[in-house]
């Protein structure tokens, strides 16, 4: 296990949703393929709208412009 | 199905008898009841003091249904079943404040507070959050339709009743002067009882004045039977009132504000109606209750209480004290209520006999139980 993972395990045991956010746009950014990239940031999408994350919109987009969102 | 025999029911109050015991004791008369008398037209829930703030949720089991109590983000009261769409899964199990959107979770399908389905994730496979076939202008949260009155949130489960302020028209306008903005006292003014009884002898007790004297000579000593009225409209409601409602007062000798804009004839009166089915609501010149019975099965009920003010301002400890005041009668039913519960098991009992002058109002609720069940059954009859 890396220390990402790691990190996201705490974060779910925690339910720290600013954590989740933040983690799973990090291992986003971090992935190597496209697929792991639209898992995560949907990951991240979904607890940014749990929260009302102020980036909520920005990261929709984001799925979006990879064609794994529609818009609201 | 063998239904029960409503005749008699229905009879002049000089000649009719009560609703037969199974009414009170049977689990398949309850579950007729469920649909003819307490999901058919608007029952009371909880009040909208329960969700103060935009965001504010609260689950709440309703007759077995789990529903979703929650001031959406514009600060609209809403009521919706407490489960996703998706597999049936129980969205919020405790009170609490959603942020941003209701996430189930199971799979973590979300919604907005106004019930809008606003995400699907991986259900077009991992990554992927639309699939086709999914329209999530669809699959919205199942909203169940409600109305704030009195500060109560009242739901019609069926969907099928007209506008509360149609199928109450009558009680609101007895009631217009205390249609405006009522101010629940906050955790001081609210309590619960749970008695062993059926709902219905909790209304049919709250009814009328006749038990006054017997069952709470607090309130006798100073409001005698003769002071009381009946509240008797058919179909719809009942009650009873009394002419010589006294103000509580402090050890200051201060009083609650009085509601603005009211007639002089409630310097002294005061109304206690039932909004048929299951709330029980009471108005004087300075305050006003609701007591929501929640059935839970046949033989016990919970008394949901809660008390409103003419202002959000008012004194704790006067607060305080009316609260203990009305704790205080409403326990001193208890045993009344208890005992008619325990007496249904008595074969053969034929559901009792009315006093003439002083049951009418209680007869009402009886009668409006009959025809009501005898509509259902029709309905029922038609559909097979």
């Amino acid at each position: 296990m890396n220390d990402l993972d790691a990190r996201l395990l705490a974060a779910h045991a925690a339910h720290d949703l600013p954590a989740l956010v933040a983690l799973n746009r990090e291992a986003a950014d971090a992935a190597d393929t496209e697929a792991a990239r639209g898992f995560y940031l949907t990951h991240a999408h979904v607890f940014a709208l749990e929260m009302g994350h102020p980036d909520t919109q920005v990261l929709r987009a984001a799925l979006i412009a990879m064609g794994r969102e529609t818009p609201l | 199905m063998t239904h029960t025999d409503l005749s008699a029911v229905r009879q002049p109050i000089g000649m009719a008898h009560g609703l037969p015991n199974a009414h009170y004791v049977d689990p398949a008369v309850f579950e007729e009841e469920r649909a003819a008398l307490l999901t058919s037209g608007w029952s009371g829930l909880a009040v909208a003091a329960d969700v103060p703030e935009p965001g504010d949720a609260v689950p709440l089991t309703f007759l077995g249904m789990p529903l979703l109590l929650i001031r959406d983000r514009a600060g609209e009261v809403r009521v919706f079943h407490n489960i996703c769409r998706h597999r049936g899964m129980i969205l919020v199990d405790a009170p609490r404040k959603i942020e941003g959107a209701i996430r189930c979770p199971y799979h973590s399908w979300c919604y907005s507070t106004e019930g809008r389905l606003v995400s699907t994730p991986h259900v077009g496979g991992p990554g992927k959050n639309t699939a086709e076939g999914i329209d999530r202008d669809l699959l919205g949260l199942i909203e169940v339709h409600s109305h704030i009155w009195l500060g109560v949130v009242w739901i019609n489960l069926s969907g099928t009743a007209p506008p509360f302020h149609e199928a109450n028209a009558d009680l609101l306008a007895r009631w217009s002067e205390f249609d405006k903005p009522l101010f629940h006292g906050g955790p001081d003014s609210r309590f619960q009882l749970t008695v062993n009884c059926n709902w219905k002898l909790a209304v049919e007790n709250y009814c009328e004045s006749y038990h006054l004297p017997w069952v709470h000579p607090g309130l006798n000593s100073y409001s005698r039977l003769e002071d009381h009225y009946h509240i008797e409209e058919p179909g719809r409601f009942s009650g009873q009132g009394t002419r010589v409602y006294r103000q509580l007062t402090g050890d200051d000798g201060k009083t609650f504000p009085d509601f603005a804009d009211l007639d002089p004839k409630w310097d002294t009166a005061a109304e206690y109606i039932t909004a048929y089915p299951n709330v029980l609501l009471g108005v004087h010149r300075d305050h006003a209750f609701a007591i929501i019975l929640v059935p839970h099965g046949p033989g016990q009920t919970v008394e949901h209480v809660h008390l409103f003010y003419a202002r959000p301002d008012t004194d704790p400890a006067l607060r305080a004290k009316n609260t203990a005041q009305w704790k205080t009668v409403f326990k001193e039913d208890i045993f009344v209520v208890e005992g008619m519960q325990r007496g249904r098991h008595t074969p053969g009992f034929d559901g009792g006999r009315f006093s003439p002058a002083m049951d009418g109002p209680t007869h009402l609720f009886h009668d409006w139980v009959a025809e009501h069940m005898a509509r259902h059954r029709a309905r029922y009859k038609a559909a097979e």
